[in-house]
């Protein structure tokens, strides 16, 4: 469903992704793994149009994304879990939704797709009129991630969910995500610093570092390789291997 | 009777700050959607006053009758100024935007106001209607038609904005992009396009302060500056926020300048208003109306 | 000494002494009366970019420190003292002034400094313009014993000093201060760099040299409205001119007052009336097209030639 093909990703004179090749079938949830720094974020930028690659495509369902802007991008039916939520700060929780369903042919399902949101997230419907800022961090992501639910997305991207959320939360959402994946079909792609988590959740791994694709396997065999576990996992040599 | 001249200066205070809150309002809704600064604004008022003064003197069609004219007139002519000149900042950050358009602004204001003296000359326009002397009489007090008329047609037009930025859609996608335009445009906003329409609109308001304007007062091709330095001026004293807000901060300015030429004769009322300006700024900069 | 270092003191040493003796060779006034002009424009520039291209905090109401100190010169010269005491305490009142509505204008960060300041400046416009709205004119014995070569000098030696201050804050530990705090405030907090001190210091510094530009200007004019010089234009033109030639350099206000100044020059000659509109034409286009500057500009040529020169291969 998303081909991307060796793309050169540059901030400025700065080049920060290298001949990243990566591929996401439909259905499936896929992690994107790696350090603070390494590029992930910047990868999903590029997918949505916020970055534009120096080289190399991004196609999605065969259409090239790399020249689109990002909202036609969210049109064509990929959108994005910012870092942090990026919520509209002054506006209330069910304007902040509404506003996920802005683009013309979502509109119209507003109202059901509004009722879904509740079903799966019940802490937003008691909270709908909170103006977004004074939220808490838990609450935040919910709303951030229902919001990019109302768009109706075919392909979901979920850039650090779990930043400054508390574990226990953490878990709830992503046992959410997995069961939207798996009612909806919809295709995520998960990019995290918490590597238990995301290859938990996920079937396939990528590993970044430094702006390149390092490693790619099953999301399990990822978890029990000595490689992670040493690196993301804290699981040095002092307490044994795979 | 003294507390009578008070009270009826207090009036003509409140008509003056209806004009003085629909020039702020525009002026805020483009630099709180996308951080312009736009010194040019009040020639945008100057324009329209001159294109309301044009319809009438040779077209004969009352001034009132042409508002919505006017304001489709500076709709249009704020989109191409948007495109051709304001365009190409929006990929700065907030800092650079303000900078760039300060001074893109000015160039403009100095072109466009050069050109209007060119064309239209420097002397004074007003536009006298065979009802401009009319007045309606309650309490001993006087309320000439005209300002009436004027104060409610910008009462009404700041409601509808009001009610197109909270109610619809597309005001709602004015707002998000004003908090956070890359996370609107993640939304499917196409935030270009926001941004024009948005200048546009304030354009469009302009032209209709410029309209009612010069139904009371008279224009010259360089009132322009005068009025942007006022527009700021609401603009800061209400704070980034709400439309109403600032709309109220124009009627507030309005009626203190007014109640101050009582204390301080007329040649400092405007001192007044900016001392307490001043004493906003250092005590609550983020302004009087903002959360 | 480097030899670069060497040279460079060598070049500006001839530049200025061609500037202290140019008065014997070119006798026609309008010549010294322009140069005075780019002196005069170069000070009040450096004295913004201090603050606004090395400290970051981009100021749009310099035009209120430059009026302040002309005002305060001016009325003290006039009535009296002589005026080199006069010029001194234009730039100290101009300290004061920075002192009341600058500093609780510091307290905003960003895009609110920046239109806080324009509002400060109109606040000085008006109510200058209110207190003091006439003209001032030179008393009788002053206008007859006017000379423009003392006002050029003065004008050149403001601009050396100015220049000269600027680069020695630039490279010392403040100048270091100042610059992390214009590329990341809070970075700069964290390693312990008083970023409030730093914004003060570079806020007077800036308004003291505004203010004296504002003193030469009220020696240098025969007669002008008391506010003229609180106009906003006073304001924009720093903005300008460090624009043309270069935020955050030493010579960029140099080259953009220069071609500032000529460029005005040859429009009021060549235009006439439309000067002011081809004028106005030619400031958004350089502020669209040109957003780093000459010295930008200056940079992104030299690197193509670079490059044109060693061939297609990658540097």
């Amino acid at each position: 469903m998303l081909e991307i093909d060796a793309i050169e990703v540059f901030y400025g004179d700065f080049q920060v992704l290298w001949g990243i090749s990566l591929s996401i079938q439909q259905g499936e949830i896929v992690a994107l793994i790696g350090s603070n720094g390494a590029g992930k974020s910047t990868l999903l930028k590029a997918v949505t149009g916020l970055l534009k690659p120096a080289s190399g495509t991004i196609r999605f369902k065969g259409i090239s994304l790399d020249k689109e802007p990002p909202h036609r991008i969210v049109a064509l039916g990929v959108c994005m879990v910012p870092e942090g939520g990026r919520l509209f700060p002054e506006m209330s929780v069910i304007e902040n939704l509404e506003i996920g369903a802005f683009i013309p042919q979502v509109r119209k399902f507003k109202d059901e797709t509004l009722k879904w949101i509740y079903e799966i997230f019940p802490i937003l419907k008691k909270r709908t009129k909170q103006i977004a800022g004074t939220l808490s961090g838990g609450e935040r992501q919910m709303l951030a991630l229902g919001r990019s639910l109302m768009s109706q997305p075919t392909l979901l991207l979920l850039d650090e969910v779990s930043l400054g959320i508390a574990p226990m939360m953490v878990k709830s959402i992503y046992e959410t995500v997995k069961q939207i994946n798996q009612s909806k079909q919809l295709t995520i792609c998960i990019v995290e610093q918490n590597v238990q988590m995301a290859l938990k959740t996920a079937q396939r791994g990528y590993v970044i570092e430094t702006g390149r694709i390092v490693k790619h396997d099953k999301a399990n065999l990822l978890l029990g390789s000595k490689q992670v576990k040493e690196a993301y996992l804290g699981l040095g040599s002092m307490q044994g291997d795979a | 009777m003294p507390f009578e001249i008070m009270v009826q200066s207090l009036i003509y205070g409140i008509f003056v700050g209806s004009l003085y809150g629909l020039i702020a309002v525009g002026l805020s809704l483009v630099f709180g959607v996308m951080n312009y600064l736009n010194v040019a604004h009040g020639t945008l008022l100057m324009i329209g006053s001159y294109v309301s003064y044009w319809l009438f003197s040779v077209y004969g069609i009352d001034p009132f009758i042409t508002i919505p004219l006017v304001m489709a007139s500076l709709f249009l002519l704020g989109s191409l100024l948007y495109i051709g000149f304001f365009s190409s900042l929006a990929k700065f950050h907030s800092e650079v935007r303000i900078k760039n358009s300060l001074l893109v602004s000015f160039g403009l204001m100095l072109v466009l106001d050069n050109v209007a003296i060119l064309l239209w000359s420097a002397d004074e326009r007003t536009i006298t209607t065979s009802y401009s002397g009319m007045v309606f009489d309650f309490l001993d007090l006087r309320f000439p038609y005209v300002r009436l008329l004027g104060l409610c047609l910008a009462s009404m037009t700041i409601l509808a904005l009001h009610l197109l930025l909270t109610k619809t859609y597309f005001g709602k996608a004015i707002r998000a992009a004003s908090q956070d335009w890359e996370a609107a445009s993640l939304m499917g906003i196409k935030v270009s396009r926001t941004y024009l329409v948005s200048f546009a609109i304030s354009s469009a308001l302009a032209g209709m302060s410029g309209a009612l304007f010069c139904l009371s007062y008279a224009v010259t091709p360089v009132i322009g500056e005068a009025w942007s330095i006022k527009a700021l001026i609401v603009v800061i004293l209400a704070g980034l926020g709400r439309i109403g807000g600032v709309f109220f901060a124009g009627l507030l300015l309005g009626l203190v300048e007014s109640v101050s030429v009582f204390f301080v004769g007329a040649s400092y009322q405007e001192v007044v208003g900016l001392v307490i300006f001043v004493l906003v700024l250092m005590f609550r900069p983020q302004g009087l109306f903002t959360r | 000494m480097t030899a670069k270092l060497k040279n460079r003191l060598l070049l500006i040493g001839i530049v200025i002494a061609v500037l202290l003796i140019l008065p014997m060779f070119i006798k026609t006034e309008y010549t010294i009366n322009l140069l005075l002009l780019v002196f005069l424009y170069v000070s009040i520039t450096q004295s913004w970019n201090i603050l606004g291209g090395y400290a970051g905090q981009v100021n749009i109401g310099q035009s209120a420190f430059f009026g302040m100190g002309a005002l305060v010169m001016r009325l003290l010269w006039i009535s009296g003292l002589p005026a080199y005491l006069s010029l001194l305490a234009g730039g100290l009142s101009t300290l004061i002034l920075a002192a009341v509505i600058g500093l609780p204008a510091l307290r905003l960060k960003g895009a609110y400094f920046a239109i806080g300041t324009l509002a400060l400046a109109v606040i000085m416009l008006i109510t200058v313009g209110n207190i003091f709205p006439g003209v001032s004119f030179l008393p009788g014995k002053y206008l007859a014993s006017y000379s423009l070569t003392p006002r050029y000098y003065l004008s050149l030696a403001l601009m050396v000093l100015t220049t000269a201050v600027i680069y020695l804050i630039v490279n010392s530990r403040l100048g270091l201060g100042m610059i992390a705090i214009r590329e990341d405030e809070e970075a700069a907090a964290a390693t312990g760099i008083n970023t409030f001190r730093y914004k003060v210091l570079a806020l007077g510094v800036s308004a003291f040299f505004a203010g004296l530009a504002g003193g030469v200007y009220a020696y240098y004019q025969a007669s002008y409205y008391y506010f003229t010089p609180f106009e906003l234009i006073w304001a924009f033109e720093p903005l300008l001119i460090a624009f043309i030639g270069g935020t955050g350099t030493i010579i960029g206000p140099i080259i953009g007052a220069v071609c500032y100044v000529a460029l005005r020059e040859l429009f009021a000659i060549t235009l006439g009336e439309a000067s002011v509109i081809v004028f106005g034409c030619l400031f958004i286009l350089v502020i669209l097209f040109l957003p780093g500057g000459l010295i930008e500009a200056a940079g992104k040529v030299s690197k193509l030639l670079v490059r044109l020169r060693k061939g297609p291969h990658k540097i």
